[in-house]
């Protein structure tokens, strides 16, 4: 982008190569983002024009041709807001007759000069909070502190709102930038633990809420605290978070005790980008409220996503982010890859397999597709980055050894899939092979040095061939302590 | 392909770990074996109500419970009555013998579900109205009737088995 206007393509965030479909649909995110019935910010007016003109010209291929033909030749030019790095397991592939594997780290994070000159943006929260009858007590009177204490913390252009859900839902705090903190905070006091748990009702009031202050400038956010399993409503809240997802609201899941559906709550969260939280103890709850605002503080860009296209026999089999927030991310278009924050990059460990038909050629194209963010602090759409991983296959297998970044955070990856292959194994009624998984996996916390961890797994891997199932915490124990292990696990040694 | 060399699983080409014992399949270190027991480590198992926390495999204990299960062994002393029962959230009256380490919930465990008690040389053992029954040597016991134990009975609260082991001193 030159000092003088930007392009009628840099306007939209769009590549000169865009298909009509995709000026389309890049014209009506950022409408939606831009319109002036939503938006009083100052400027953000003249912007809406501004995409109005570029749409205008662009959709109309005699007017876009013409229009091309007075642009200066296109340079490729770096990405101003996000700087990306592309680590492979290996630097090339094998011809041989079957199916391989090949690992990519993706490191994504913002450019330097960016992270410090951005303002922090301000925050659209919803605290969604479990009161059915099985809160009462410490939880929910930690519940209610920690809330009044986010409450008091707050900037003067945040947003934070309250709900409550048992089996309806009731909004304690609506969205509103208010000055009485006083009646809100009573209005916190007040909540009486009763009734049963069906988060859908819960959602979609905190949703309404959100929906009230949402802007794009915001980090908009769902924070779902549950000590208890929902019942029926499952398909419905997928659904929403979904949803939520499309108007850029992440999600997280906080799971109290262990009477919750942790599957569950990882499914929405990771809907999302988001993530979810295991608070085995009442203690800890204000502990991970706080740590999750801070890091929603701390967004620089609250959504990255992949739209890549499908290949034919080459397949992400599975991805993972190593941090800021580990978590599990679901394979699907677009991939959701969750936020970068200020002062941590995104790092995303992506499993691809090769079907052996594709080894024919001098080269694969293992991905093709582009990285979009939408960065809080800044109204215009970014331009996306194109991502174009390809490698060469080669006759004989290189010597090199894969990065240590790639095989240490691997090594920690494979810890949590073995959890993960025991869960399966649990649920499928196959014990014995899940006390197995269990003692492989102790096995290697072992020499890991994680010797109490390795304790726990070797515990519920005798309880499961004694008992045929989990102590009431185990399961949970294990799978976010693995997970755990796992931040910080792809970067680069200092 | 590349095979395991741990556990022989055939992984894909490419693999870094072996998918399923996992092991790393390349580069790899030499692991250092290294022998832990599970035994001592105590993870719930002597979360026991009462006075049991002092005596361990009690000398004066008058009878001991012997889980026969889990193998451990709650010893009955400085009292002569324990209700046995699991402990959960809100509930207004305590066990003095907390199963819930010993998977009481799964093996139906009502919260207040049977009495042992010593009276003179005798061990008397009482159904508390429990969900899922008690029984002695695998007979059903009617409610709130005492019955005698002799040692070496085997009695059962829902399916968690306990062997009573009576110290006749």
């Amino acid at each position: 982008m030159a000092a003088s206007k930007p392009d009628h393509y840099s306007i939209l965030g769009v590549f000169r190569d865009a298909t009509q479909e995709e000026i389309k649909r890049a014209y009506f995110e950022a409408a939606q983002r831009l319109h002036p019935d939503k938006n009083v910010a100052a400027g953000e007016t003249e912007l809406f024009l501004d995409i109005q003109q570029a749409y205008e010209v662009l959709s109309n291929p005699k007017r876009r041709s013409q229009y091309d033909a007075t642009l200066p030749p296109e340079i490729e030019e770096v990405n101003r807001f996000i700087r990306h790095e592309i680590l492979y397991s290996r630097p090339s592939l094998v011809r041989v007759g079957e199916d391989q594997l090949i690992y990519v780290l993706l490191e994504i994070g913002p450019r330097e000069e960016q992270s410090t000159e951005l303002p922090t943006p301000p925050l659209n929260i919803c605290l969604v909070l479990d009161r059915s009858t099985s809160m009462q007590g410490e939880k929910m009177d930690i519940l209610k502190a920690t809330a009044i204490q986010l409450l008091r913390s707050l900037r003067p252009q945040d947003v934070l709102s309250v709900v409550a859900f048992s089996d309806r839902a009731e909004v304690i705090v609506p969205a509103s930038i208010s000055l009485d903190k006083k009646r809100q905070e009573a209005s916190i006091q007040m909540m009486q633990p009763s009734g049963g748990t069906e988060i859908y009702y819960g959602l979609e009031a905190g949703m309404r809420e959100i929906r009230r202050t949402i802007d794009p400038s915001r980090v908009n956010h769902l924070i779902l605290l549950t000590d208890g399993n929902t019942y029926g409503d499952e398909q419905a809240c997928l659904q929403l978070a979904e949803d939520a997802a499309s108007q850029n609201v992440g999600i997280t899941g906080m799971g109290i005790g262990n009477e919750w559906n942790d599957i569950f709550l990882d499914a929405l969260a990771s809907k999302t980008g988001g993530t979810s939280a295991y608070i085995s103890k009442p203690k800890d709850i204000e502990r991970f409220l706080v740590d999750k605002f801070k890091t929603l503080v701390n967004i620089y860009a609250d959504e990255v996503l992949l739209e890549y296209q499908a290949q034919e026999n080459v397949r992400v089999n599975y991805a993972f982010r190593l941090q800021p927030e580990g978590g599990h991310i679901e394979i699907a278009m677009p991939l959701r890859f969750g936020p970068i924050l200020r002062d941590t990059p995104l790092h995303v460990m992506l499993e691809i397999v090769v079907g052996a038909q594709t080894l024919t050629g001098d080269d694969v194209l293992l991905l093709n597709g582009n990285l979009k963010a939408s960065i809080n602090s800044q109204t215009l759409p970014i331009p996306p980055i194109r991502l174009r991983l390809t490698r060469n296959v080669e006759e004989t297998p290189s010597i090199e050894g894969p990065p240590t970044r790639i095989l240490k955070a691997l090594s920690r990856l494979t810890l949590y899939r073995m959890q993960e292959r025991a869960q399966t194994a649990v649920n499928d009624g196959q014990y014995e092979a899940a006390s197995r998984h269990l003692q492989n996996l102790a096995t290697h916390l072992l020499s890991q040095g994680e010797n109490s961890l390795a304790k726990t797994a070797l515990l519920e891997s005798e309880n499961l061939e004694r008992m045929h199932s989990w102590t009431a915490t185990g399961s949970k124990d294990i799978k976010y302590s693995t997970r755990a292990l796992l931040l910080g696990s792809g970067k680069e040694k200092k | 392909m590349i095979i395991c060399s741990n556990c022989k699983h055939a992984n894909m080409t490419g693999a870094m770990f072996c998918a399923e014992c996992g092991a790393q399949l390349i580069g790899r270190d030499s692991l250092t074996t290294q022998t832990i027991t599970t035994d001592g480590l105590g993870r719930g198992t002597r979360r026991i109500t009462g006075e049991l926390d002092q005596a361990v495999e009690g000398v004066d204990a008058w009878a001991n419970l012997h889980l026969l299960d889990t193998g451990q062994v709650l010893p009955l002393s400085s009292r002569n009555e324990f209700t046995m029962g699991r402990v959960s959230e809100g509930q207004p009256i305590m066990p003095d013998i907390d199963l819930s380490p010993y998977q009481a919930y799964a093996a139906g465990v009502s919260r207040l579900h049977a009495v042992i008690k010593r009276i003179g040389g005798q061990v008397i053992f009482m159904d508390l109205g429990s969900a899922n029954g008690t029984y002695i040597n695998g007979k059903r016991l009617a409610s709130n009737v005492e019955q005698v134990l002799h040692h070496g009975d085997v009695i059962a609260l829902g399916k968690l088995r306990l062997q009573v082991l009576i110290n006749s001193q």
